[in-house]
């Protein structure tokens, strides 16, 4: 993690500070791409979108379009069918740029790995920034994540929760 | 003479409902179902046969035909939700399916890394590179107007799939979908592999609804080996099934009233939600309560503190019902908006053969707990609104959160008064169903088992027909309206794509 943050902090923080200068609270914009999965990850994210988690307050939010996110988040194995779809979304955003997999599936295809529809995860294919595990990871596991990239404490405590489902 | 006999004076075979009949036999039964309401459940394939299974009086009843050359007669014609099985059947298996109403690829779109890839010689993979182009209809190339797309990455948190619209002013003229991104190749991984795995695999063919597939799937294996749980195992899966929906129901509200701009009604529908949830996880081990079921028993972490959990919940959800309601009737503008989104008719549902709280909602008497011996004395029928549209739909929705948690509260008392041992199953060869009623409708499975092992596995979720019920609502709709239409039909790519 340590060093994740160090690459972040060098490669893709400090240059987002001098295209996007930070105002207060400025937050970090995350476009989400199902890659084919079951949607119990996307389910958690919706989850941690909403009360009791403070998501906005940590500094994320999610947007519609690639063309106005800093950081793609992947969630699902990838299938053949998302794979291009996957890439325009990640050629169309503007530097500098992250990607983060949340989830079993995304990181090395869980239980969906290599077939002939799936190409795996994402893990050994492409650079990534972080990965949340977990199948599907919590929303607070998700949140301290995504809060442990930019190195601030996610508020609450983690619940004693169980990651898989 | 009606279908039901027709099939039964079939050769009969191994398994007692399944009957193989000759091409000339099939046509006939093909025939017959035009003008018979015999309700259809779901077609497939094993490479070598085709089977159709159905259900008279909620009893299975399948007809077998050996394919020849390749190719069998469409049952499409007669029930148009076997045009989707259809589709899939050829990108999987490469069996066509002779006068079939729509053969255009569903799943596979050409990228594949073999064509037919369940087929006992699968063919080179698909050249294409790129995104994938889109297959209208006829129909659809035939519409005149701005054409506008949807997804499949919309940068929401709902599995991929792609809306074209052609729209005639702000409404749509005609619309359609393209699914297949978020196939998996379920029915290929559980080929052969061991009941435990594809009981994994059930779980994750669609979150939101893992427990109703476990559960199913896991009735079919035991129907097939023979056997069954005991009462108290078939209790707690009751309850597990009831939470399900509780939590399903609570986060569909919540995505239907975000939709629909009531931003303040969704959160209040998620913080809910996430109570209810945060107390369940630890005692099921599972927030989405996947991985809670096996063939023969249950994997839920303390199954000793489950009757304590149901009287929890129900506690939960009572003190905060009545206000969530009073917000959902009262919130400015939420029900006038709703009442004009995707009204449907209850004979157009029942053709389709999409059941569930959709088809409820629409006047059609259809719960698959009404059969389920384990429901017995905590189900009960309860009247709603039957209008069809999606604020019908949603009201049923908050009626059914209260129906299952009062269905909690009286499983908590039943639950520890005989002893929850799992059932060591013993896998023998034979085929079964099992039939439950998820979230959004009946979730069937039909399963052969050989040499301790699953040799085949099908499953029919309300989601297919979702697809083609929200294809044909869509016109008429405003553009700005379609998520909105296929939450509330409980659209789903997830499990439609398998």
């Amino acid at each position: 993690m340590g060093l994740i943050r160090a690459v972040m902090d060098t490669a893709f923080w400090k240059g987002r500070q001098k295209r996007k200068p930070l105002g207060p609270r400025w937050p970090l914009l995350l476009f989400h791409v199902d890659t084919g999965g079951c949607g119990g990850c996307g389910m958690e994210l919706q989850a941690m979108t909403c009360l009791p988690y403070d998501m906005q307050g940590a500094g994320f939010g999610f947007v519609t379009s690639p063309r106005s996110a800093d950081v793609l988040l992947v969630t699902g194995p990838l299938t053949r069918t998302m794979a291009p779809v996957l890439q325009a979304a990640w050629e169309a955003m503007p530097d500098p740029k992250g990607l983060i997999s949340v989830g079993a599936c995304a990181l090395d295809g869980g239980l969906f790995g290599e077939n002939y529809a799936v190409m795996g995860g994402l893990e050994r294919r492409v650079s990534v920034d972080l990965a949340i595990a977990g199948c599907p990871p919590s929303p607070q596991e998700i949140l301290n994540g995504l809060c442990a990239l930019l190195g601030s404490a996610a508020q609450g405590k983690e619940k004693e929760t169980p990651s898989r489902g | 003479m009606d279908v039901v006999a027709h099939i039964q004076a079939g050769e009969q075979t191994d398994t007692p409902w399944r009957f193989r009949l000759d091409e000339l036999a099939w046509r006939d039964m093909v025939d017959l179902l035009r003008h018979d309401d015999l309700p259809f459940v779901g077609l497939w394939c094993d490479g070598v046969d085709v089977h159709a299974l159905f259900l008279p009086d909620g009893y299975p009843l399948a007809a077998t035909l050996a394919l020849e050359g390749g190719r069998y007669p469409a049952l499409s014609p007669a029930r148009v939700a076997s045009s989707l099985y259809e589709r899939t059947i050829y990108d999987l298996y490469g069996a066509e399916a002779m006068w079939a109403v729509d053969v255009r690829p569903l799943l596979d779109h050409d990228v594949w890394s073999a064509t037919a890839p369940l087929s006992a010689a699968p063919g080179r993979g698909g050249q294409h590179k790129g995104l994938v182009s889109f297959q209208p209809s006829d129909a659809m190339s035939a519409a005149k107007g701005r054409v506008d797309g949807r997804g499949p990455a919309t940068g929401g948190l709902a599995p991929p799939f792609y809306t074209r619209l052609v729209l005639s002013g702000s409404l749509v003229a005609c619309g359609e979908t393209q699914t297949g991104y978020a196939h998996r190749g379920v029915a290929a991984r559980a080929r052969h592999a061991r009941v435990e795995d594809v009981c994994r695999l059930s779980a994750r063919v669609a979150a939101g609804c893992s427990v109703a597939h476990q559960v199913a799937f896991c009735l079919a294996v035991e129907n097939a080996c023979g056997q069954s749980v005991g009462a108290e195992i078939a209790l707690l899966r009751v309850a597990l099934l009831e939470m399900e929906r509780l939590f399903q129901h609570l986060y569909t509200l919540a995505a239907l009233a975000r939709l629909a701009g009531a931003h303040l009604v969704a959160s209040h529908c998620m913080a809910l939600r996430e109570k209810l949830v945060a107390e369940a996880a630890p005692v099921t081990g599972s927030r989405l309560l996947m991985d809670v079921c096996i063939p023969g028993g249950l994997s839920v972490r303390e199954t000793a503190q489950m009757a304590q959990l149901c009287t929890q919940l129900y506690e939960i959800g009572q003190q905060a019902y009545p206000q969530l309601v009073l917000l959902w009737r009262e919130y400015p503008g939420l029900s006038a908006l709703l009442a004009g989104v995707g009204q449907v008719q209850a004979d157009d549902l029942e053709r389709i053969g999409l059941d569930g709280p959709v088809a409820r909602a629409a006047g059609w008497d259809c719960d698959g707990r009404r059969i389920m011996p384990a429901y017995d004395g905590l189900w009960r029928y309860t009247s709603g609104r039957q209008g069809g549209t999606a604020e019908d739909r949603a009201l049923l929705l908050l009626d059914e959160v209260e129906e299952s948690l009062r269905i909690l509260d009286l499983a908590s008392a039943r639950i520890g008064l005989a002893p929850a041992a799992n059932h060591t199953l013993s896998v023998q060869d034979g085929e079964g169903t099992g039939l439950v009623e998820g979230p959004w409708g009946g979730v069937l499975y039909w399963v052969r088992l050989a040499h301790g092992r699953v040799a085949e596995a099908f499953c029919r979720k309300p989601e297919t027909a979702a697809l083609l019920v929200f294809e044909q609502v869509l016109p008429t709709h405003a553009a700005e309206d379609v998520e909105l239409l296929a939450c509330s039909l409980g659209v789903n790519a997830a499990a439609l794509d398998g």
